[in-house]
């Protein structure tokens, strides 16, 4: 086994190592740091917007990239919360409380550091992480069965629900909106065309991007220009205030560990992911330490080291459901998996075997990239502080040619930005109604594999539903499932979730 | 009388039943089929019926707890990015991409008032031409373009007389 590990994580350097593939890492890491800086921008429109590009790469060089614009999102966004205390990622948010008080302490240096390092551990161990438990999942996910793989999804949409801001209601009935729009165009087992309304462009099911491009690429540029130009100022920092003291090690390496240990299991669940984790490990830390140096929300280094470990770690563990069980865990994962399957690959257990150079390719850039977003954030830090002053009028222009023409190079078809500007209109409009958007592309992207499964599972069973109910794993999951729903619906609960995300 | 208590929630019902009827309608001309061999129609009627159901619990909400009321919709830059969008689309395969890319930023860029167009102009034209370079050039994504055959064979020179230095 330990062997075979070896054996694996070889054969990924290799395959991470070419000059092609380390030099696209390099570029996600890039990218991703600096949406990860500025605030105007987040992972899931910018993954959204560079799908296009992907197209002409080979599988495993698009996914390096991607992933590194994920987990080089959750340094940069720490950059900015340190600095101007305004998060540059919704997972950075907690990073804003003890962080900019640090920085107004003279402590920038040693806040920024602290995140940067703590990320590094954390997506270190989440690599381990994966390369240990993707492999056991893997296999046994080899076992299961439609039913199974039906429940896994249940699980998995209602868990997604804990994530999304908001009302529980709005979130799953936005989650089935998806599911229902996933299964537009040609039905495989029938041939019957549905709800095409006629529309020629609608029969191959209606297309990924101009979906999510319209839905998170535009609506973004709408809301910042619906806004006012906000003054970021950040603090200023020396090179040499850089490195902590011992005494600030001292508290930071426990509060690292937790974190990472923390966003490492988040990071697996389905509905887990880097927001998630850094919110959980900031209450842990509020929690377990007892008596900081600097009061939490008065400069406490735990509370920076600990969430800025989580986002990472779960950042990486989060592609385990994702690669070996072909359940994407989150919004951001969803869009991988439309990436892998417009690649023509169907994610899911047999990834590992039958392109194993995928799995361990993938694995072992983020560690490469990890090691490079060190470089990229400490040394560099100057850099992307002056980003910072680029006012959002000179972004803007860009963004929206990138959505333009990623959505119209994808097909040459001029049907497609009407599309986009369709499922804008629709995003913005459930925006302002209370329903975060982001979970239909969750359902979006299952729809047609949940739809194929019960209905397998409905022919195994003659139509009886208590197939679910009694095959051992399916009932499982649905139980875990009914805990789920019991965790949301408990009033206990709810107040502590509404409090985390208010903060 | 009822009185609407949170705004958000009406209109999210509203949708939500809207969504589910448009399902439930288009929906009827599919085979249902059976529990035991599933038509078309059958996954796609039942989620319409839950989202239907949802919105129902969505507008009873609405009425009787508190909640936020939807924010004002500043209609000026939603419809200038869309009508950029929509521009851009229409026009592109008549004037090409560089003159529709800046064509699209003029448009969208009348969302904000506090813009200097002539800045936004030049930038907009740079910016066209580096997205020929980036996305026709390098990526080699087929789109009728102005400068793309102009800008591959300068940049094939380029690359040339780099690997030839290199050689040297």
């Amino acid at each position: 086994m330990d062997m075979n590990m070896f054996q694996n994580l070889l054969t990924g350097f290799v395959a991470a190592g070419t000059l092609q593939n380390v030099g696209f890492a390099m570029i996600g890491c890039l990218v991703g740091t600096l949406i990860g800086v500025l605030p105007g921008i987040g992972p899931i429109p910018t993954l959204a917007m560079l799908l296009p590009i992907t197209f002409g790469l080979d599988p495993l060089t698009s996914l390096i990239m991607m992933a590194g614009i994920y987990y080089g999102a959750q340094y940069g966004g720490s950059t900015t919360s340190i600095l101007v205390n305004m998060p540059g990622e919704s997972s950075s948010v907690v990073t804003c409380i003890d962080g900019y008080q640090m920085a107004r302490r003279g402590r920038a240096g040693a806040a920024l550091a602290v995140a940067a390092l703590g990320s590094f551990f954390a997506g270190c161990v989440g690599t381990v992480f994966i390369a240990g438990f993707g492999p056991p999942l893997a296999s046994f996910a080899q076992k299961f069965n439609s039913p199974d793989y039906f429940s896994l999804m249940v699980l998995g949409l209602v868990t997604a629900v804990i994530l999304a801001q908001g009302s529980v209601l709005k979130a799953i009935t936005v989650i089935l909106i998806g599911l229902l729009f996933g299964l537009v165009g040609t039905d495989v087992n029938s041939g019957a065309t549905r709800y095409t309304f006629g529309i020629s462009t609608l029969w191959d099911g209606i297309d990924f991007l101009p979906l999510v491009i319209g839905m998170f690429g535009l609506v973004e540029i709408i809301r910042n220009l619906e806004g006012d130009t906000i003054e970021r100022e950040p603090i200023p920092t020396k090179m040499k205030d850089l490195w902590p003291t011992r005494a600030e090690f001292k508290e930071a390496i426990p509060a690292a560990l937790r974190g990472t240990a923390l966003g490492s299991l988040l990071g697996i669940l389905p509905g887990g992911g880097a927001v998630l984790a850094s919110f959980a490990a900031y209450t842990v830390e509020k929690k377990v330490v007892r008596n900081p140096t600097f009061a939490f929300g008065k400069g406490a280094i735990q509370g920076v080291a600990g969430p800025e470990a989580a986002n990472n770690s779960a950042a990486q563990t989060s592609f385990i459901p994702l690669l070996t069980l072909g359940l994407p865990s989150n919004p951001i994962m969803a869009i991988m998996m439309g990436a892998m399957m417009i690649q023509g690959i169907q994610p899911g257990s047999a990834v590992m075997t039958s392109n194993p150079e995928l799995f361990w390719g993938l694995v072992a850039s983020m560690w490469i990239g990890n090691l490079m977003l060190v470089i990229i954030n400490l040394p560099l830090i100057g850099m992307w502080v002056k980003l910072l002053q680029v006012p959002y009028s000179l972004l803007y222009p860009a963004i929206i040619m990138f959505c333009c023409i990623g959505v119209y190079s994808s097909n040459s078809e001029p049907s497609q930005l009407l599309l986009m500007v369709i499922f804008a209109a629709f995003g913005y409009i459930l925006m302002r109604f209370g329903c975060e958007p982001a979970p239909m592309v969750l359902g979006f992207i299952l729809g047609p594999l949940m739809e194929e499964n019960l209905r397998r599972s409905m022919v195994l069973s003659r139509g009886d539903p208590m197939i679910f109910l009694q095959r051992p794993i399916s009932a499982t999951l649905l139980a875990l499932t009914a805990c789920v729903v019991a965790l949301i619906v408990l009033p206990s609960f709810r107040a502590t979730r509404e409090e985390a995300f208010k903060e | 009388m009822l009185r609407v208590k949170s705004p958000q929630d009406l209109g999210a019902g509203l949708l939500f039943i809207f969504i589910g009827l448009v399902g439930i309608y288009f929906g009827k001309d599919l085979t249902y089929g059976s529990a035991r061999s599933m038509g078309p129609g059958y996954f796609p009627t039942w989620l319409s019926w839950i989202i239907m159901g949802m919105g129902g619990i969505c507008l009873f909400k609405c009425f009787t707890l508190d909640g936020p009321p939807i924010e004002r919709i500043p209609l000026r830059p939603i419809l200038c990015v869309f009508a950029g969008v929509l521009a851009f689309g229409y026009l592109i395969e008549h004037i090409r991409l560089e003159p529709a890319l800046v064509l699209l930023v003029a448009i969208a860029t009348q969302g904000r008032s506090d813009t200097n167009q002539k800045k936004m102009l030049l930038l907009a034209v740079c910016m066209a031409f580096a997205s020929v370079l980036i996305f026709v050039v390098l990526l080699g994504q087929a789109m009728p373009t102005w400068s793309g055959d102009y800008l591959s064979a300068a940049f094939t020179k380029l690359w040339s007389l780099f690997s030839s230095a290199k050689g040297a």
